[in-house]
């Protein structure tokens, strides 16, 4: 089977309309987190959740109402597996007295549907912060090192464009979690620690794209005049947009299948690895190639070639 | 790559030493697949005791799974620095207690240590640290130092207590490290009961034996407070007092059966407390928390005598109304004698009943010590206080020459354990918070194992199946790399005793999907090559040739991140690096090497054509 047989699309042409594309959507990211902000999970918030699971159906809001009656403050929500409810309060340290603050309140209120506290997670804000700079010290690491990397591996400019690249879908990722946020009830896409492991992965992911369709160009762009340029961009990107997409496919497929089957811990993550991959490929082809084809024509000069292929 | 024997040997080799490694995990789950089927349990256990060596074996050299998976709790304890600093001080005054309780708001949010903390808020008011600690001639460095260090043997001598604590409450294969300067991180497997655990941990475990002043001194101590707080009007009308733990305290007065509301504006106490004849002081049930932080407010312990302390009872008495009352004392606050000098602890029921209760023996000097004390104070009452807390208060009788004591009123059998754990195990130099807890109940986790097993199983059947209709011949060499990454990456798991955890799952499956880009990148380079009008055997060698370059940036890159994941995130986050990277890791042998292998036979017997690549 072949998808992307001998394609021959012009991407350096179009090339401003996909700049644009990329621009609104950063923008609009960023608009959304200045105004809306990003849902912090509790490893970055500090706090405690609560998964209460019940034996029988019992409704959200009867369950709100017994611990509102009981003192208990704090949200109550659908949690993503069945009969469960996840509650989130403030940190305290004391989860004994919670935990039997919300058994009393169900047992008296619903006699006949025992239920179980099936997991507790509690942050209290001093390893939250911690935790927020560890997060932070990872994803500039990733950066640096992979910039490290392509730098010596590639020329600057490329280097220089597939962390753009990187930026450009990390940041488009936090977007759309700004924007969607709270929205689903089934994934509230807050940003925890998996998250970070997720921005990561994209992270690793958007080089690796990027880099491959880098490789073609080096490899064809031996020795040949600035002029010829454009053609050998669009026709390197060409001929690896098969494998481009056919990995992309691959790996939206295990994530997608992760998405579905893992369950609700897993969902934030799963979400935001897939939509990394979705804008990954599409950045790979349309804003870290055309960027270094770009900055070479505005300077005017030849590829001075580090490294090379293996042939 | 052209020395063919070699990588033919290294294939088998790899493929065997995975399955050998494996082999316990599969054994271990046959035999308890085995035990299940007994119909009795006297024949189930008739063969895990004929077969035990093997099913210990099996077990120890398995595949373990993280605590998300199997159920247990994840804990970070903090050692309470502030309180550690108050005691080494002296000539503590209104000012350090002032400056102390900023260090101790700043410290709760800032991820910076307390020794800077404190030095940079004592620079702030001009106060040199001698004034507070150690020698008077110490300069502030010095003091610092000595600080630093004493917060160190605090949180190793912290880490052994709960260590000891852990043990002899029993749980399987404990793991107590320390992080940082203050941090302990325990995890514990399979926990019945957190809840018991949970109080296990945090108690000090301070034990202090405290003479109790005369009732008249008490009343009259809460005579002033009652005109104090009377002045001050709104304060012992309490309406909701909010707690720590988000809820709301209800109303302390509204529950109880108190003394006539007409004497409340005069005597605002008499809302919360009642006294009785015989001179005894109770606080309801509902009103204890109110009780006890009225207690510890500034003001109130300021109308208390300089030597004294009032205490509230640890355990509830039941007084004929039925209801729940829990005793206040008043206790010199100098200690008469240290948990310290106790040596040995026993759980036990008393004498005229069926009272748990805790038998205590003492050192040498502890006797010498009890002995004078119990001599000096017959017919007086010493209460027996920890953490805080009167859990007895008796009077004395005679004098006591063989350093016995007890603990009564103690709630339950299983709670007499944990006081003999906690008693045997030692106090801790400071009070231990936890910090962090992450707790999953068992079956939550088995729903975990389901979802990533299922995830794993379609995870591999679409990722394998679309590689079998995209390339056709060419995909079964892949997807035979495919399962040797997966036997790969759980071989290293299993012979590293790294736990497999819900992220590590998510891992595998995230490598699943990228592990065939390499076979992806080398398939659609030959087919470009077979386009040219290369020969199959050239096509191939061509292929890998020039793809390879590729192939090592992007597992380079993969790998680099995933490496910094693992040094910077904690627990479940480093499950998933560490399965991407060993994933990542054999992706470079298995994609490249295995079916390169693969493809020289397939071509050798004529499998693989010129036709074969779709």
């Amino acid at each position: 089977m072949r998808i992307f047989h001998k394609t021959s699309f012009d991407f350096i042409k179009y090339r401003k309309i996909a700049y644009a594309i990329s621009i609104i959507l950063l923008l609009s990211g960023m608009v959304s987190l200045a105004f809306r902000g990003l849902n912090y999970g509790i490893d970055f918030r500090g706090g405690s959740e609560v998964v209460i699971r019940f034996e029988k159906n019992v409704d959200v809001g009867s369950v709100r109402a017994a611990l509102k009656d009981a003192g208990v403050s704090g949200t109550l929500k659908q949690y993503g597996i069945d009969r469960s409810f996840l509650l989130s309060t403030v940190f305290s340290g004391q989860t004994n007295e919670l935990k039997s603050l919300v058994s009393n309140a169900f047992k008296n209120r619903f006699p006949e549907n025992s239920n179980e506290i099936v997991r507790i997670d509690s942050v209290g804000p001093s390893i939250a912060s911690d935790l927020k700079w560890s997060a932070l010290k990872a994803l500039l690491g990733a950066l640096a090192a992979i910039l490290l990397y392509v730098g010596v591996r590639y020329e600057l400019k490329f280097a220089a464009a597939g962390v753009v690249a990187i930026f450009h879908d990390v940041l488009t990722v936090l977007g759309m979690f700004s924007i969607l946020g709270g929205l689903f009830a089934f994934m509230p896409l807050e940003i925890d620690q998996s998250v970070i492991a997720a921005f990561l992965t994209v992270a690793g992911y958007s080089i690796t794209d990027t880099v491959v369709v880098y490789d073609r160009i080096r490899e064809r762009i031996r020795g040949k005049k600035p002029s010829e340029y454009e053609a050998i961009f669009n026709e390197s990107m060409n001929q690896t947009l098969s494998r481009t997409i056919i990995t992309g496919g691959t790996t939206l497929l295990s994530v997608l299948i992760l998405f579905i089957f893992a369950g609700p811990a897993i969902r934030g993550f799963a979400f935001a690895v897939f939509s990394g991959i979705l804008i990954g490929t599409y950045s790979s082809i349309f804003v870290a190639a055309p960027l270094v084809y770009d900055w070479l024509r505005m300077t005017k000069s030849s590829v001075k070639l580090r490294g090379g292929s293996a042939a | 790559m052209k020395n063919k024997p070699f990588n033919l040997f290294l294939i088998v080799l790899v493929t065997a030493v995975s399955l050998w490694s494996l082999w316990p995990t599969w054994r271990d789950y046959s035999l308890s697949q085995q035990m299940d089927r007994f119909a009795s349990a006297e024949d189930s256990l008739k063969f895990s005791i004929s077969h035990r060596d093997e099913i210990e074996n099996a077990r120890r050299k398995s595949l373990k799974l993280g605590l998300d998976l199997k159920g247990g709790m994840h804990l970070v304890m903090e050692v309470d620095q502030v309180d550690l600093f108050e005691q080494k001080a002296w000539n503590k005054d209104a000012r350090f207690h002032a400056i102390m309780a900023k260090v101790r708001q700043k410290a709760a949010t800032s991820d910076a240590g307390v020794i800077d903390l404190l030095a940079a808020e004592f620079r702030k008011e001009n106060i040199r640290l001698s004034r507070y600690f150690y020698d008077i001639r110490n300069s502030d460095r010095e003091i610092t130092g000595k600080l630093q260090k004493e917060s160190e043997d605090a949180l190793t001598r912290a880490r052994e207590i709960i260590r000891n604590r852990i043990d002899q409450y029993g749980v399987a294969e404990p793991v107590i490290t320390t992080q940082g300067t203050r941090r302990i991180i325990i995890e514990l497997a399979g926990v019945s009961d957190e809840n018991r655990v949970r109080n296990l941990l945090k108690g000090t475990a301070k034990l202090e034996f405290k003479l109790l002043r005369e009732p008249e001194v008490l009343l009259r101590v809460l005579d002033k407070l009652n005109t104090s707080l009377a002045s001050q009007g709104s304060v012992a009308s309490p309406a909701t007092v909010p707690d720590t733990s988000g809820r709301a305290v209800p109303a302390a007065g509204t529950l109880l059966t108190a003394p006539p509301r007409t004497a409340a504006a005069a005597r605002p106490l008499n809302d919360v407390l009642t006294v009785l004849q015989n001179g005894n002081v109770y606080v309801s049930e509902e009103s204890r928390e109110f009780v006890s932080r009225l207690f510890q407010r500034d003001d109130i312990k300021a109308l208390v005598p300089q030597d004294s302390e009032l205490l509230l009872a640890a355990k509830p008495d039941q007084l004929p109304d039925g209801r729940n009352y829990y005793s206040v004392f008043l206790v010199r606050k100098t200690a008469e004698l240290t948990g310290g000098v106790i040596t040995e602890a026993k759980a036990s029921f008393s004498a005229e009943g069926a009272q748990p209760e805790v038998l205590m023996e003492m050192n040498s000097e502890g006797t010498a010590k009890w002995a004078r004390i119990t001599g000096a104070n017959i017919g007086k009452r010493v209460a027996i206080v920890l953490d805080g807390a009167v859990y007895s208060a008796p009077v004395v009788q005679s004098k006591i020459p063989n350093g016995n004591s007890v603990i009564n009123g103690i709630g339950s059998v299983d709670e007499a354990k944990d006081l003999e754990i906690v008693l045997k195990a030692g106090a801790l130099p400071a009070p231990v918070r936890i910090m962090e807890e992450r707790t999953v109940g068992p079956s939550l986790g088995a729903d975990y194992i389901r979802a990533g097993m299922l995830s794993m199983m379609w995870g591999f059947i679409a990722v394998s199946v679309f590689m079998l209709l995209y390339y056709r011949t060419a995909g079964i060499a892949a997807d035979m790399a495919l399962v040797l990454n997966i036997l790969v990456v759980l071989s290293v798991l299993a012979g590293f005793s790294a736990s497999l955890s819900l992220p590590g799952i998510a891992g595998i499956v995230l490598t699943m999907g990228m592990a065939v880009d390499a076979n992806v990148l080398i398939n659609e380079r030959i087919r470009e090559e077979l386009a040219e009008g290369k020969s199959i055997v050239s096509a191939v060698a061509a292929g890998y040739d020039k793809a390879f370059s590729s192939i090592l940036d992007s597992h380079v890159t993969t790998l680099a991140s995933a490496y910094l994941l693992y040094t910077f995130g904690i627990g479940p986050i480093q499950g998933f690096a560490v399965t991407l990277m060993i994933g990542t890791a054999a992706s470079l042998f298995t994609a490249v090497v295995v079916t390169k292998e693969i493809f020289t036979f397939m071509i050798s017997k004529n499998i693989l054509t010129d036709k074969s690549f779709g």
